[in-house]
């Protein structure tokens, strides 16, 4: 259950169809503010990195990304966590027209659904145990993880309802303002810990989607 | 005796008013456009991501955009546009000579320049305010956190002013330091002369780019004066006024609808009602408004919707990475809302 969503990476065919472009896009990628409208729709297979600890360096997000106060004008009540999926933002509302905005990864999961959750648990520094279909893929994952900089899932996750999705950390910064296949909602590590201290178990959490055609 | 001459004068004045007044047989710009075969659109003659020419002449701004998107509407071509560059002072009397169809030059919307110049501005194209900027390290999440603070501003602006009263309103302290320029401006917070820089938000994002290092000073979500910018028509058209008013709707509608130039050519197969209306496979909205049917398709294709116009020019696509802030779509956190089409 806790880490069933790193499973959903799936799509093996397009693992091997967009491998080869990964590391051109990504490399591009660290060097916009912004990663462009069409790299920014494509979801991208790029595996996890267990084991694999962020330089300071790397961690330092593209300033679009970086977290900051905006403006935001809600009729959800301060303490509501608003995820816009197509913008890459988590938005933490403050009142009186302001939010604190985050820069997230987006799992193509995170694409297959809208609505209202809860943040029914947290944990910081969770565990990491790859399931079964993510070793046959990738065999040699770890069969278990504990907790730490070198770990998939940061150094904080909040819980959304009783549903595989969560927000976590990452120890693969670069991939803030992407979709990646795996993975739901990814902040860094200094933006996760930050709003994991800002928000109790039961705070709303609303996912918006683009506007379909 | 003294009276009577001031009530001549007066009536001298107005007949000159009158003279100078283009004399105009129809008002029917559109018409004028279409015959001539060119948009005249007055712009500013150099605002970084607003408006201004490249090496090769080529005009590109967020203004510009808007003066592509009518001459997409009219001529599905978004290079038929005359640019005449104005300068703040030349503006609104060429608009009213008939010089330019349509001013596109970052101007407020206010009550003097509709009521007295006797023009109009169709919708808001853009909403810029009075803001802060801070260093980021500050940590600070809020204006009313500013009390005590250093502020530099640009004199003899209406910033002084605004800040004054805003930092009296919220029962915080101020120490103002008024400086000439612009520059005089930037080199005082640079150096640590003041905490706190003050100016329309759109100008603090262009400021900030002459900081040494620019990701490291951030500008405050606060907005503490009201500057509508949007385009300028004369009175006297209302056919042309909707051109140009809906033009800027369509951008905008195209935003929340999803249409974007990504996606354009789903947005036509579409079976969503308002997408089909607005890509003209459902009724004749581009026909009522003297134009095709496919006037938003055309507008969409030439420069995008209103997030791309944005993103492109102003926002994260360009050097000024202003944030979408108020102008962004009112079901998105910001105050953006067009009418339907419908």
């Amino acid at each position: 259950m806790r880490t069933s969503l790193l499973s959903r990476a799936g799509g093996g065919a397009l693992a091997v169809a967009v491998l080869a472009l990964t590391g051109a896009l990504l490399s591009s990628a660290g060097a916009q503010t912004r990663p462009p409208a069409d790299l920014r729709n494509t979801v991208m297979q790029i595996d996890e990195k267990p084991g694999y600890v962020p330089s300071d360096g790397e961690s330092q997000l593209d300033p679009a990304f970086r977290k900051q106060p905006v403006y935001f004008r809600t009729t959800e009540p301060p303490g509501t966590i608003i995820i816009h999926t197509d913008e890459r933002f988590l938005y933490l509302v403050q009142g009186d027209n302001r939010a604190i905005r985050y820069g997230i990864g987006v799992g193509r999961d995170g694409f297959q659904w809208s609505g209202l959750e809860h943040v029914t648990r947290k944990a910081e520094w969770p565990d990491w145990t790859p399931p079964p279909e993510m070793i046959a893929r990738q065999p040699y994952l770890p069969r278990f993880m504990a907790g730490g900089p070198g770990n998939p899932m940061g150094s904080a996750a909040l819980y959304l309802g009783k549903t595989v999705y969560r927000i976590h950390g990452t120890n693969m910064p670069d991939t803030i303002g992407l979709a990646v296949s795996s993975g739901c909602f990814r902040l860094v590590n200094a933006d996760v810990t930050d709003l994991y201290n800002r928000v109790p178990v039961g705070t709303k959490v609303i996912i918006r989607q683009a506007p379909t055609l | 005796m003294k009276r009577f001459a001031t009530v001549l004068a007066a009536a001298g004045l107005v007949l000159a008013a009158q003279c100078l007044a283009p004399v105009r047989a129809h008002a029917d710009t559109l018409a004028d456009v279409k015959a001539r075969g060119t948009l005249k659109c007055g712009v500013n003659q150099g605002l970084a991501g607003f408006s201004a020419p490249d090496d090769k002449g080529q005009w590109s701004g967020f203004d510009v955009d808007l003066c592509k998107a009518v001459a997409a509407a009219i001529f599905d071509d978004a290079s038929k546009v005359t640019y005449v560059p104005l300068s703040a002072e030349a503006r609104f009397p060429a608009l009213a000579k008939g010089d330019v169809d349509l001013l596109s030059r970052n101007s407020t919307w206010t009550l003097q320049r509709e009521a007295e110049l006797k023009l109009l501005f169709p919708a808001v194209s853009y909403f810029d305010g009075q803001g802060f900027m801070v260093p980021a390290a500050r940590n600070l999440t809020s204006a009313l956190e500013l009390t005590g603070s250093k502020v530099c501003t640009q004199a003899g602006t209406t910033s002084a002013a605004n800040a004054r009263d805003y930092f009296a309103q919220n029962n915080m302290t101020l120490e103002l330091i008024e400086l000439p320029g612009v520059d005089e401006l930037v080199k005082a917070y640079g150096d640590g002369t003041c905490g706190v820089l003050t100016t329309d938000v759109s100008q603090l994002y262009a400021l900030r780019l002459k900081l040494a290092n620019p990701a490291d000073h951030i500008v405050l979500p606060d907005v503490i004066s009201k500057e509508p910018l949007g385009p300028v028509v004369r009175q006297g058209d209302d056919a042309w006024f909707n051109v140009v008013k809906w033009s800027l709707f369509a951008l905008v509608n195209a935003e929340e609808l999803g249409i974007s130039t990504e996606t354009l050519e789903q947005a036509k197969a579409s079976q969503k009602p308002a997408v089909k209306r607005f890509v003209g496979t459902d009724g004749h909205f581009g026909t009522q408004l003297g134009l095709t049917d496919d006037w938003a398709v055309r507008i969409v294709k030439a420069v995008g919707n209103y997030g791309e116009v944005f993103e492109r020019n102003v926002g994260s696509g360009s050097k000024l990475a202003i944030p979408r802030g108020v102008n962004q779509i009112w079901s998105a956190g910001g105050i953006l809302y067009a009418p339907p089409i419908r």
